[in-house]
């Protein structure tokens, strides 16, 4: 069966395609930087909890992010509905036939999404369950993310979708796909980094305050990113080499952008790690910003190789509705101006200044 | 049909969206009412200046936390998805008009976690003004998200204007949306105040425990004024033709109205208990059995609203299956298995019926259906059927039952389907007709007859060619034996005269079937059905199995009306034809003038088994057995909602014509039912996946290799059939309806309909079963050869007009010489030829029609010239060379 043939017809969108593709890099950068906190929070956290140190110390480094993880699930989540959103219109003709392929897999995730975060509410109240219950959260937010990877890569290989008339039962995965373990690693490699760092820049607030509060701590933090950067660095070679060779000539000068891109990248996240050992935040923290914007379009890059033949974003018919786009940013200022009057409230009354 | 399809035959993919959905929407109204609640309760706080309201507002913010953003916020992402897997292509669809207002829906999410995560862990350093502000916002943008979300999901049901322009406003205030968002608003004060009582009922006794006790429960019940006024405009609001569909004519629907109302009921009650001072352990079950009956509530609600949209998953535009209504007319013609990317085989062909079958299962049945498994599963549904029943009811399948999609595919393929679900789940065979029985075999003797020196002629007929019985009095009579004889005696000359008094006509059955009650249950149950205790062996008219004739002066002839012959002789088998003899004797002497015989026409091959299976109930060729009448009981309680089969197990079942009048039976029934006759035709011509006789013969005993063969005078020997005279199926039950016009179920029955023999639904003349008739005049125009073959829409006046009660010029009744209908001289009877066709042949030597080939001396004595019976009888038959 031509695989051409199972994709599914999409439908028409409201706006320009490119609109919903830049929307939905951009929110899903906001998402992943803030789920790469919470996994990778909660990663540092178990191997803290099972190093038995005592978390509620005042100096100990990842006492910041108790309380920090589970408000962190609610942003991430809310912060991943708008590129689910955004990547449906333009791409859910795709995606909805991936995830049915994983259907069990796939709706599993939100019984155990909701686990893993009363989970993370569980270790920031109660010290007793606190190791048993960063265990799980941890354990579940890991499935989450093998599940994305799954979800996302099969996406994109129609010509693996004929198994559905072997297995209809929504259980088809991709893990025997050549780039699925680099892929799972360079997220998970990423997590840690990216907690590490975020660590690092609440010790940071902190100490401004309060400058012998954890005194080593945004060193220590800004260690962990260098070391989790170096692994990702490779694990993200190994990904390189794992993808179909002609792709590979493509992000190494056969695409000039997409080369461009990547190289960008890649210097960045080498600057990155440098400057993390040298213990400079605010270069790392801008290295990494740069580093991770260039990956999510490299991302972006490789799944338009992947479906050259099969799907062009160009092809979507476009039936336009430009009077609810207008109303869509006119409420969006508005949100954003609500968020940050109520957010500037409170961060005016924490500082002891009056309401 | 664009998606793969995930095989959930089990759990089935609505209960999963019914589960997350349900879960989501109860506690996602508790997050719009319960922000109302914290902002106004926190407020009530600072205007007392109450510390303790204060406390209980933070505690409660921190379960209202926990519950909304974790557990609502979650389900409510996973509703996305779940509809996604479940229904892709109407996900998409919505996704693809509506994603600019998800968009803003999400705008307002961010402004809500934002503002409750700073509510809860600013509580105690926000001032008073800030908090109330932030409070504020909180509620208006989990209200606003509901004024979002509440235009899509209004949408899906009442898409309105969207259907014509496409256009996103149209879509989104859309004809329900403004008595939803208040009804949901209501909902959402009631809810809030319900889960009041959770973080209440645990505080230690005291007044002010007391005091928010009442406090939640004016939350709780004061909104119940508005939601019921709401609720009504909600309903009010929806089209006609989706209420009707959907609250009137769906069985499924009832039970969630039913827990709709009753979990209302407790809400209301529980409230009131919970406002009053009582035990506090005795408070807090309590409150826990209401947070089940809120979600009970909030069920019935939900999935009477979704129920509501059947057999469309958004309403005029795209069917559950996802096959768009535009399309329905491409997928009729190009096939199901072409239409859909993701199935394995693109035509039926004999090689992969099954493969095919399963294919079509799961792209127009899974969506609502599963196999062995909870929820409207397949297997018992479509137990009591036959492959041709399932043929059936897929041919019919949403025309009257407006919830069910229409079976969209070519013929073969609805054949496949129904071959997958009797053959492959069902494990039964796939008969299409039924299985041929040889009829059996009689000898008869005409009655003697001596042209010299008889006087007398006597001629007797049966008043209808075949009485078709229902043996199944136990559970319902469609019809009793009761078999009119009736005669008229002839006094020889050359101007004959019709005799009415000075003799007594008696009539005997035939030996072998003097004792009827032997054979079908109809005296132990007469009384049920008729209401009258009757003699065995004795008719409705009180006559018995020989009897005499009385003279009935309206009818200028000898009638005995009535007769309960059955056709099972006493040697085990089965007759459709026995005969009765008659004789006439002088009333004063006794001496027999003239003796004859005629046939008695009755048969049980009634042809419900052959969808509604169950078998013969006699010698395996005829006969209504328990079985089929208990699946038509059921099928009878459950479409029309009466409770038949309890009734009949319980010892009282009834005729039909109890509830549908019927002119034959002299029953008036019910004045808001149709007829008998128009409700069944009316009904079963929407599921006929045959034309021609051939539906005709599904039914009724003339099915051309069966036990009984009623088809059997000239007409049928010369290739005239059914449909010639009282048109297809289609024109017979619209003539039928359009005769019951002004009742609601014969517009219904009849809005799918379309006729054959004329060209438009407005040309066909309504008519009165029993009463208005095809007529033999309107082929054989003056009594002559026919001008053409179609006798449909021209119809007898009235009783008196048809041909079984007419005259001719002299006082001779049209069957007295030409024999009953579907019987007419000369017919070949198919057990033996001479059977119908005694009395031609005693009287005049041949089978034709009395006094045909101008044989009039068979009264007259002498041959005669005019033509006064009626005109062009003055002729040769016809013919007569199709008869040997």
């Amino acid at each position: 069966m031509d695989p051409v043939n199972l994709i599914p017809t999409p439908d028409t969108i409201p706006a320009p395609a490119w609109l919903f593709l830049v929307l939905d890099l951009v929110t899903f950068l906001l998402h992943i930087m803030v789920i790469n906190v919470v996994l990778g929070g909660s990663l540092l956290m178990l191997f803290a909890r099972f190093g038995k140190k005592d978390m509620r110390a005042s100096g100990n480094i990842f006492g910041v992010l108790i309380n920090k993880i589970p408000t962190s699930v609610a942003l991430g989540v809310n912060l991943g509905v708008a590129p689910l959103l955004f990547l449906q219109v333009i791409y859910g003709h795709l995606f909805y036939s991936s995830s049915i392929l994983m259907g069990v897999y796939w709706i599993l995730v939100i019984p155990l999404l909701i686990i893993a975060y009363y989970s993370a509410y569980v270790h920031a109240k109660n010290e007793k369950l606190a190791r048993i219950a960063i265990l799980i959260t941890s354990l579940l937010l890991m499935y989450i993310g093998f599940m994305q990877v799954n979800n996302l890569s099969l996406m994109t290989q129609p010509e693996k979708w004929a198994a559905y008339f072997e297995n209809r039962g929504g259980t088809i995965l991709n893990v025997d796909d050549p780039t699925f373990i680099p892929r799972y690693l360079h997220f998970l490699t990423a997590s840690v980094a990216i907690a590490g760092l975020f660590t690092a820049l609440v010790w940071s607030i902190r100490t401004r305050k309060n400058p012998d509060a954890g005194k080593n701590n945004i060193a220590n933090g800004l260690r962990i990113f260098g070391y989790a950067t170096v692994v990702q660095v490779v694990v993200g070679l190994w990904f390189l080499m794992a993808i179909p060779s002609d792709f590979i000539l493509q992000f190494m000068g056969g695409n000039l952008l997409f080369s461009v891109v990547l190289l960008v990248g890649f210097l960045s996240g080498i600057g990155a790690i440098v400057t993390a050992f040298l213990g400079k935040l605010r270069p790392t923290v801008m290295q990494l910003i740069i580093t991770m914007i260039t990956m999510i379009i490299t991302r972006q890059n490789l799944r338009t190789l992947y479906l050259e033949e099969k799907f062009q974003l160009e092809s979507l018919q476009l039936a336009p509705q430009y009077g609810v786009l207008i109303l869509f940013l006119v409420i969006f200022v508005f949100g954003l101006w609500s968020v940050w009057y109520m957010v500037k409230g409170a961060i005016t009354v924490k500082e002891g200044r009056a309401a | 049909m664009n998606y793969p399809i995930w095989e959930l035959t089990t759990i089935g993919g609505g209960s999963l969206i019914a589960l997350i959905a349900v879960l989501h929407v109860y506690i996602s109204h508790l997050a719009v009412g319960g922000g109302l609640f914290l902002w106004l309760t926190d407020w009530k706080g600072y205007r007392e200046n109450n510390t303790d309201i204060h406390a209980y507002v933070k505690k409660h913010t921190w379960f209202f936390l926990l519950l909304t953003m974790v557990f609502g916020g979650m389900t409510g992402v996973g509703i996305w998805f779940i509809i996604a897997l479940v229904n892709p292509a109407a996900t998409s669809s919505l996704i693809h008009n509506f994603v600019f207002g998800w968009a803003i829906e999400w705008v307002f999410f961010v402004g809500e976690i934002t503002a409750l995560l700073v509510y809860f862990y600013y509580f105690d350093k926000l001032g008073r003004k800030l908090r109330l502000n932030v409070a504020f916002l909180y509620f208006l943008f989990a209200w606003l998200s509901l004024v979002i979300i509440n235009g899509i999901l209004t949408f899906m049901l009442t898409p309105g204007n969207w259907l014509e322009t496409g256009n996103f406003w149209d879509g989104f205030f859309n004809p329900t949306y403004f008595p939803s968002l208040i009804f949901r608003t209501f909902v959402t004060i009631m809810i809030a105040g319900l889960f009041g009582y959770v973080t209440t009922v645990f505080l230690k006794p005291s007044d002010f425990r007391s005091t928010i006790m009442r406090y939640c429960s004016k939350w709780l019940l004061y909104p119940l004024i508005g939601l019921i006024p709401a609720g009504l405009w909600y309903y009010w609001s929806l089209p006609e033709n989706v209420r009707t569909t959907n609250f009137m004519l769906n069985p499924q629907t009832v039970p969630f109205i039913q827990i709709l109302i009753i979990t209302t009921i407790l809400i209301f009650a529980f409230g009131i208990f919970l406002s009053l001072k009582g035990n506090r352990q005795v408070q807090i079950i309590a409150t826990f059995v209401l947070l089940i009956i809120g979600l009970f509530w909030m069920a019935g609600f939900e999935y009477s609203r979704e129920i509501a949209r059947k057999p469309y998953i958004i309403n005029e535009y795209m069917y559950s299956t996802s096959i768009l209504k535009t399309d329905l007319e491409k997928v009729n013609r190009q096939g199901v298995l072409k239409y859909a990317r993701w199935a394995a085989v693109k035509e039926v062909t004999d090689a992969n019926v099954n493969e095919a079958g399963r294919e079509i299962f799961n792209l127009e049945c899974l969506s609502c259906h599963t196999i062995d498994g909870i929820r409207n599963d397949i297997l018992p549904l479509t137990k009591n059927i036959t492959y041709l029943g399932m043929i059936s009811q897929l041919t019919g399948q949403g025309k009257v039952r407006t919830y069910m999609p229409p079976f969209a595919g070519t013929a073969r393929e609805l054949e496949a389907l129904a071959a997958y679900i009797v053959g492959t789940l069902q494990g039964k065979d796939l008969i299409m007709h039924p299985e041929p029985v040889e009829t059996g075999k009689t000898e008869s003797m005409p009655s003697a007859f001596d042209p010299k020196a008889d006087r007398y002629v006597l001629l007797a007929w049966n008043d209808l060619g075949m009485h078709c019985i229902s043996d199944s009095d136990p559970w319902f009579v469609l019809m009793p034996p009761a078999n009119t004889l009736e005669a008229q005696l002839i006094r020889r000359g050359e101007v004959p005269e019709l005799v009415s008094d000075g003799v007594e006509l008696t009539y005997r059955i035939e030996s072998g079937f003097e004792n009827p009650a032997k054979h079908v249950p109809f005296w132990e149950f007469s009384e049920q059905n008729f209401g009258t205790v009757l003699e065995e062996n004795t008719g409705l008219f009180g006559k018995g199995m020989k009897g005499s004739l009385t003279f009935d002066e309206e009818r200028g002839g000898y009638i005995a009306s009535a007769i309960p012959v059955v056709p099972y002789n006493d040697d085990g088998s089965f007759n459709p034809y026995p005969l009765f003899s008659l004789e006439a004797r002088d009333a004063e002497t006794g001496a027999l003038l003239v003796s004859t015989q005629v046939v008695a026409p009755a048969s049980t091959e009634i042809g419900c088994r052959n969808c509604h299976e169950g078998g013969w109930r006699m010698n395996g060729v005829a006969g209504l057995s328990n079985e089929t009448a208990v699946n038509i009981l059921e099928a009878h309680d459950r479409l029309s909602r009466t409770d038949l089969l309890l009734q009949a197990n319980t010892g009282q079942p009834q005729q039909c014509q109890a509830c549908h009048s019927d002119p034959v039976m002299s029953a008036e029934g019910d004045s808001l039912r149709l007829n008998m006759s128009a409700a069944m035709h009316g009904w079963h011509a929407n599921y006929m996946p045959v034309s021609g006789a051939e539906a005709c013969v599904l039914c009724h005993p003339a099915y051309a290799e069966g036990c009984t063969r009623c088809m059997r005078g000239i007409h049928a020997e010369i290739g005239v059939t059914c449909v010639d005279c009282h048109g297809e199926m289609n024109d017979h039950a619209l003539a039928l309806l359009k005769g019951e016009n002004g009742k609601s179920s014969a517009a219904r029955l009849m809005a799918a309909l379309e006729p054959d023999h004329v060209e438009t639904k407005e040309e066909i003349i309504p008519r009165e079963p029993w009463l208005n008739e095809p007529d033999c005049l309107t082929c054989h125009v003056d009594f002559g050869p026919p001008e053409q073959v179609d006798a449909f829409n021209v119809w007898s006046e009235n009783f008196a007009e048809l041909y079984r009660n007419r005259y001719d010029n002299s006082g001779i009744r049209c069957p007295a010489c030409h024999g009953p209908t579907h019987a007419e001289y000369p017919a070949i009877n198919p057990m033996d030829k001479t059977r119908d066709v005694l009395q031609p042949v005693q009287y005049t030597g041949q089978p034709y029609p009395i006094g045909a080939n101008m044989r009039c001396e068979v009264c007259h004595i002498i041959t005669m010239e005019d033509p006064v019976h009626h005109e062009n009888m003055y002729r040769m038959f016809r013919n007569k060379a199709d008869l040997d």
